[in-house]
Parts: structure tokens; C-alpha cells; sequence
């Protein structure tokens, strides 16, 4: 009976609340919009809500007259340079292979990846890139394919040293438009040290960390560096283009999109 | 005691189930947005179609999704009010004209890609966020689309309307908000809607 008597009042309570929750609703709204009929339009008001949402912080930009210079000569560089050399690249080499190539590069990344992921304490994120590595370099040959992903579903977790301190709270600093490189800040340039130092190909070049991997002369270490630029290149060429499709001012456009992006990164 | 315990019941059993009337506010617009995706995915697919008609029917199905207005009034910020009418209106003509055309770029390289809804988020009672992920055969991203529901609704209008994307936590409406904001710290506004003409 008792039973009876609970299961009677949850539906009530049910009906009541959805009820009540309605008709107290619906009068605030009315009246709502009739206050501001009286003074401004309706989208004037929502307008003053909006504009305290997507009030932006203010990006740090000491150095704009040199980033915004800095931008235009990458800008130069890669119409000039890197987008002929890829597009021809892109058009001797499939798809597939240029999606290979990617994938060796990103495999020999694993153990700035580990670190990284390790630093933060992501540790499930951290077995999840060990078994990306061996599967992807045994099975998947060398990490020329990625076989953990397309048949194990383990997804990569992208965590770079500049990531790190963001989550641990160390801010971006001032805006750095790097030669080559592109949009960074000045957390994220002291970051490329030390994931250097975790990089088989970046650390063969120094003649210290000789013993981590085949030393690498000058030359090699410049044509290694240069194929994985013009790769990625190729690959990601129209991204770059239909950014500046919608940038009126390019400069600042490429310096929000990517303090944004990375904020969203070292959120995850 | 009984009754403090029969109060406690009643409190309990109130907050299990109110947040479901929000929830279906969120499967509505949820199952609404991927109706949308799908008709555009029909258009793009149509090879018969040609490129004009193609982009004008996935316009017509885009327009009454988002608020293209109000992104171009909070695109320009404190700016806005300060243009005098004429000058506002011919600037969100120009807007526009510049997410329809952006927007029908990125459909040009469309490719197979799936659309799936991962998370709905609602941080406030007229704001609804819906998580989406972005599925191609050899990579994936998020795109969140934010959504409001105007206290007024509008003529020819959804009952909520996008007015911000973010792809891979990237918001459009900030990135433009900031590029406008400095172009405009040397320059005016009507050599901004010159370039907007430009870039037509």
C-alpha cells in the first residue's frame, strides 16, 4: 500500500513540477518582453548579454610590429616556396603515401607524447599512446600506418611541453610570430626545447644525445626536417588557404585562431 | 521524523526528474540539427545540381538555422553602435554575404565526412551548445555549435538559432571579433566593408 501511496505521489510530483516550473516560466518571459518593448528593441538587450559572453581576453602583443612583419614574410615564404614545392609534391605522390609519411613522423613522436601526458598525470592518455606505439611500429610498420586507430580505435593524445605548463597554469606570455614556424607565444617557443630533446630526429642533430638515436649529419637532419615540412604541407595546404579566405587582416585573425586553439588544447 | 524523511523523498525525487524537461528541449533541437545536416549532405551529394543552385538550396536550408545578423553586430562589438543606420545595415549585408560564402567553401570539399552529436551542454536556460564531431575516413574534429533562443522569436526563424561555431576550439565570432577590432584600430569602417566587398 504503501508502495502504491510513493508511486502515486512520484507521478505527481512529476505532473506538479513540470506544470508549475511552466507556468511560472511563461509569465516571466512576457513580462520580460515587455519591459523591453517599453525601452530598447529586444535584440539591443541581447545584444548587452552577448557582449559580456564573448568578451575575449585581451592576447598579449608587446611585439606586434615585428609578428605582424613576421607574418607577411611566412606568408611570402609559403606562396613562394613551400606551396609550389608541395603542390608539386602532391601531385607526384598519392594521397595514401603522403598520409604514410605523416604517420612515420608522428610515430617517432611518441616519446614527447608520453612525457607530456605523464607530466599532467593523464595516465590512462599515457597506456593509451604506449599501445598506440607498439602496435603502430610493429603491426603498423614502422608507424608508416596506423592500425591502432583504424582497427583499434585507440585514439592519439596530442600533448606537447607547452601544453604542460599551460596546465599547470603558466600562461602564454606574449605572442611570438616564429620565422617558418608561424603564430606561437613565448610559453609555447621555451616549450620546443625540451620536446626537442624528446624528438629521435631533433636530438640527433645535437652532438651530446648522440646515443639516442643515429647522429644525424647537417644535411640530413635539414632534408628529414624539410620532407616532414613539406608533407605536412601538402596535407594541410588547404586549411592554411581557406583561413586566409576568411581573414580580412591576416595577422590578427592567425593570432587569435591560434591562441584559441591552443587554449582549447591545454584545456583537454 | 517521518515527515522530514518524506520531505527529503519529495526534494529528491524533484531534482531526478526536472532536468529531463530541459533534456527534451535538447533532443528537439538536437534531432532537428542533424535533419538539417542530413538535407545538406542530399544537396551536396546531388551531382546533377549545378554549383550556383547547389550553394543557394544549402543557403536555404542554413539561413533560418543561424543568426547571421547578430553575429555580424557582435562581430564588430562596441563598434557596432556607434555606425549610424545605413552603415549597419549594409555591413551585416556584407557579413552575410561572407559566412554564405565561407560556409559553401567548406562544403566544396566535402568528402564522405560524418556529422555525430556527441554531447548536448546547456549553461544557461536560453543557451544550448551541441558537441558534434566531424568524421572523416582518416581524421576527426570537434565542432561545437552554440545555440540561443531569442526571448522574441523572429519571422522565417528557428525557434533556436547558431550564432557561434567553434571548430576545434576555435570560435569564429571571437577570431573575427579580434581581426575587426584591430583593423579598425588604423582604419575605418567603411575601408573594412570595402574589403568584405573585395573578398566577394
Amino acid at each position: 500500500m504503501r508502495l502504491v501511496y510513493l508511486v502515486f505521489m512520484v507521478f505527481f510530483i512529476i505532473g506538479f513540477s513540470g506544470c508549475s516550473s511552466k507556468s511560472i516560466e511563461k509569465p516571466q518571459e512576457v513580462l520580460l518582453s515587455e519591459k523591453v518593448d517599453n525601452s530598447v528593441s529586444a535584440s539591443d538587450d541581447e545584444f548587452e548579454e552577448f557582449e559580456e559572453e564573448m568578451k575575449a581576453e585581451e592576447i598579449y602583443d608587446p611585439f606586434s610590429g615585428y609578428n605582424r612583419a613576421m607574418t607577411s614574410f611566412n606568408d611570402g615564404v609559403y606562396e613562394h616556396v613551400f606551396k609550389p614545392i608541395a603542390k608539386g609534391y602532391k601531385f607526384v605522390l598519392h594521397k595514401e603515401i603522403r598520409l604514410s609519411i605523416r604517420n612515420f613522423f608522428h610515430n617517432l613522436d611518441f616519446p614527447m607524447r608520453l612525457v607530456n601526458n605523464l607530466l599532467q598525470g593523464k595516465f590512462h592518455n599515457s597506456y593509451e599512446e604506449t599501445q598506440r606505439f607498439i602496435l603502430n611500429s610493429t603491426v603498423g610498420l614502422l608507424g608508416l600506418f596506423d592500425p591502432a586507430k583504424s582497427e583499434f580505435e585507440i585514439q592519439s593524445h596530442e600533448e606537447d611541453f607547452g601544453q604542460t605548463l599551460g596546465f599547470y597554469g603558466v600562461g602564454a606570455g606574449p605572442h611570438i610570430v616564429l620565422p617558418l614556424f608561424g603564430p606561437s607565444n613565448f610559453r609555447d617557443t621555451i616549450s620546443m626545447y625540451p620536446d626537442s630533446l624528446l624528438s629521435p630526429i631533433d636530438s640527433g642533430i645535437s652532438s651530446e644525445r648522440k646515443e639516442y638515436v643515429v647522429a644525424l649529419s647537417d644535411f640530413e637532419y635539414f632534408s628529414i626536417k624539410s620532407l616532414e615540412k613539406i608533407n605536412s604541407t601538402s596535407l594541410s595546404m588547404d586549411d592554411y588557404e581557406k583561413l586566409k579566405e576568411d581573414a580580412v587582416d591576416l595577422y590578427p585573425y592567425l593570432r587569435d585562431v591560434y591562441e584559441q586553439y591552443r587554449n582549447k588544447q591545454i584545456e583537454e | 521524523m517521518k515527515q522530514i524523511f518524506k520531505k527529503i523523498l519529495l526534494i529528491g525525487v524533484m531534482l531526478i526528474f526536472t532536468p529531463n524537461l530541459a533534456a527534451d528541449e535538447q533532443t528537439d533541437l538536437k534531432e532537428h540539427f542533424l535533419k538539417n545536416i542530413d538535407k545538406v549532405i542530399l544537396i551536396v551529394e546531388d551531382k546533377i545540381l549545378s554549383k550556383d543552385k547547389r550553394n543557394k538550396d544549402i543557403i536555404s536550408v542554413l539561413t533560418p538555422m543561424f543568426d547571421f545578423e547578430l553575429m555580424a553586430k557582435l562581430s564588430l562589438g562596441k563598434a557596432w553602435k556607434k555606425l549610424p543606420k545605413t552603415d549597419q545595415k549594409r555591413f551585416i549585408d556584407l557579413y552575410v554575404k561572407r559566412m554564405e560564402k565561407s560556409y559553401s567553401s567548406k562544403v566544396d570539399s566535402y568528402n564522405n565526412e560524418k556529422v555525430e552529436v556527441n554531447k548536448i551542454e546547456q549553461p544557461k536556460k536560453n543557451r544550448i551548445a551541441l558537441v558534434t564531431d566531424l568524421i572523416s575516413k582518416d581524421d576527426s574534429f570537434e565542432i561545437v555549435y552554440k545555440y540561443y533562443k531569442p526571448r522574441k522569436p523572429k519571422s522565417e526563424k528557428d525557434s533556436w538559432l547558431v550564432y557561434d561555431v567553434e571548430i576545434k576550439g576555435v570560435s569564429i565570432l571571437k577570431a573575427d571579433k579580434a581581426q575587426f577590432k584591430e583593423f579598425l584600430q588604423t582604419k575605418n569602417i567603411t575601408e573594412l566593408m570595402d574589403v568584405l566587398v573585395e573578398k566577394q
